[in-house]
């Protein structure tokens, strides 16, 4: 029962680390594979706004969150645009593919040079923070992450649903040479969501601060994962990103009961790989959302 | 550049001279160079060109991603190892049941990743790397023979035993590859001028198009990803030979799987020689940082080398360094040749 959950606890953090993976999908088609080397950034930004000001990590969000939609404004407008615009009528930009997986692994080892191979974690005042309920403990920053992810997920489809700049957005998700030609422009749509889309690791970034530790690598273990909940749950699809989370949690935190941590990975890539193969556009039926 | 569609070799041809005269280096270098660290590093060169050209079967010409094809190389290494400590078999031989078996692995995995598209398949190739490695790194021992998970297999010295694949010098070994290089070259060669090398062109460009057309686009990706496989997992026995230590982490990473694929693109994918350029300028420069920097913080740099000059190749030189290369080259054997 514990196992359960802390399971769905820490599948609703994967799944907003797997957010703004999903919604940059949504928009470009393009798989951010230096998703989880952002989530290490906003990680390592946290981790020094604690450890230089003292700041109260969920207070934090306040700065971080520009820090994060800025460094994804650019990201997008500086490295990824040039490209999808000398790749304009290719249906499945892997130019831009082997950019991101080139910014993934050169980011990673940056921060290597940067802040060295150690483990470093900001120990806050929530960090081993316990709730009790009938002999069960449950971590509170756990708890908060979960509310938290709830929260962005909600803000997030609110946003794509009920705005205008959210309806501009999928409209561009949808159709690209339409929505130009209602007059939007399609590359500061691109700039946007993808800043929405690192925002959101920000918010993840934060919240796993007083949780897990920091290092150059972490983001691939959450990259990994964000891959397989943006598969399970369909690749652009907001409420699946967090479905999928849940399930991978749910999974994962019985394989570690039931066998041990490292096989656990091992059964996530497996059902990982079963999903692909048997319906790659997802288990929840989304398909249609943009 | 004249139509050469039939793949005869012209001699006079200026497009060879380059080429031939870049071979008789290579078979010279070893006369010259007597330094051990320095005849390793051009061996190692030597792997990784194989390497990147084996790879370019596919993620070159068949126009798909495969961004973990450490996987096949790591399915030859322990192969060949565990058959040569278990049972004393030479690797030799080893390497050419490793090559099918890792055939075999393809084509399992081969057929339901085919359907995939651009970035699923990707993916799909990263998992199934990352999930070989783990499974490796976990198992200590199945059906009595001794895997040593993570802490890998040391391979029993024999000193200069050639039947055992095993060389006192360097120069043994660097004639091997060169001549699997050479091997490898010709038989890219062959495909890119024959119907398989069209029909995989076509299939990767526009599947639907192709298959429309009546090819089987799936068949020519596979047998594309076999040849590929199959030496991936000889190139994998070749390093177990020359390091004589195997470990997950090492020969079936996402790291090496990265590296090839980035060497292959960044000296032009799909091409004949670019994956050779590829592993021709990036591997010294990652061995001459490693060098030069050393200590924990420095342990990825030549990744952080590769994945900018890939960040720079992708933004300013979609085509490669071939492209720019060739530019050069043709342009001054134009000038050279034009008056004779």
């Amino acid at each position: 029962m514990e196992a359960i959950i802390n399971g769905v606890l820490m599948g609703g953090v994967y799944g907003l680390t797997a957010l703004g993976l999903s919604l940059i999908f949504g928009v470009m088609k393009v798989i951010n594979f230096a998703h989880g080397s952002h989530l290490m950034i906003m990680m390592y930004v946290e981790y020094c706004l604690i450890k230089s000001i003292g700041i109260d990590p969920y207070l934090s969000l306040l700065i971080v969150l520009p820090i994060a939609y800025t460094i994804g404004y650019f990201t997008q407008a500086i490295l990824i645009n040039p490209i999808l615009k000398a790749e304009k009528d290719v249906r499945e930009p892997l130019g831009v593919l082997l950019l991101t997986a080139g910014l993934w692994i050169f980011l990673n080892n940056f921060f290597l040079m940067l802040f060295g191979a150690n483990f470093k974690s900001a120990d806050t005042i929530y960090s081993n923070t316990v709730l009790k309920i009938n002999k069960m403990m449950i971590s509170k920053p756990l708890l908060y992450a979960f509310l938290a992810s709830l929260i962005t997920t909600y803000l997030l489809n609110w946003l794509l649903r009920k705005t205008k700049l959210g309806k501009a957005i999928r409209a561009t998700g949808q159709d690209r040479e339409a929505a130009s030609l209602m007059g939007i422009n399609v590359y500061k749509i691109y700039n946007i969501a993808f800043g929405i889309g690192i925002a959101a690791l920000g918010v993840a970034g934060t919240i796993l601060i007083p949780l897990f530790y920091v290092h150059p690598f972490v983001g691939d273990v959450f990259d990994m994962r964000a891959f397989v909940i943006v598969v399970l749950g369909g690749l652009g699809s907001i409420p699946g990103a967090l479905l999928g989370g849940l399930l991978v949690g749910v999974i994962e935190s019985l394989a570690g009961h039931f066998l041990n941590m490292t096989w656990a990975a091992a059964v996530i890539y497996m059902i990982f790989l079963l999903a692909l193969f048997i319906k790659p556009s997802g288990m929840f039926g989304f398909e249609k959302e943009w | 550049m004249k139509d050469n569609s039939r793949g005869d070799i012209n001699l006079v041809d200026p497009n060879y001279y380059l080429p031939l005269i870049a071979l008789l280096i290579l078979f010279c270098i070893p006369l010259v160079i007597k330094s051990v660290s320095w005849m390793q590093i051009m061996v190692l060169i030597l792997w990784y060109a194989c390497l990147t050209l084996s790879w370019n079967f596919v993620g070159g010409f068949a126009g798909v991603l495969p961004m973990g094809h450490a996987a096949y190389a790591g399915v030859g290494a322990y192969v060949s190892t565990l058959l040569f400590i278990n049972y004393g078999l030479t690797p030799w031989v080893g390497m050419l049941i490793g090559g099918v078996i890792s055939v075999l692995v393809a084509l399992l995995i081969g057929v339901p990743t085919f359907k995939l598209h651009g970035a699923y398949y990707a993916l799909a190739s990263i998992a199934f790397v990352e999930l070989l490695r783990m499974v490796t790194e976990n198992t200590n021992k199945i059906f009595g023979i001794k895997i040593n998970g993570a802490r890998g297999l040391l391979i029993p010295l024999k000193g200069h035993s050639p039947f055992l694949f095993q060389f006192g010098e360097k120069i043994y070994y660097y004639y091997v590859i060169l001549a699997m290089m050479l091997l490898i070259f010709f038989i890219s060669y062959k495909i890119q001028k024959s119907k398989l090398g069209y029909y995989l062109v076509a299939g990767g460009e526009e599947q639907e198009a192709a298959e429309s057309l009546g090819i089987n686009v799936t068949k020519y990706k596979l047998i594309a990803l076999s040849i590929s496989a199959f030496f991936m997992a000889i190139l994998g026995t070749f390093y177990a030979q020359l390091v004589l230590f195997i470990y997950p982490q090492g020969i079936m990473s996402l790291s090496l799987s990265f590296e090839i694929a980035f060497m292959a693109i960044i000296g032009g994918r799909g091409t004949l020689m670019g994956p050779i350029l590829g592993a021709f300028t990036l591997v010294p420069l990652a061995e001459l940082s490693r060098m030069y920097l050393s200590g924990s913080r420095f342990l990825g740099i030549h990744l952080m080398l590769y994945s900018s000059i890939i960040i720079l190749v992708m933004l300013y030189m979609p085509k490669g360094l071939i492209g720019a290369f060739e530019k050069i080259y043709f342009f001054f054997t134009n000038k050279l040749f034009k008056k004779s």
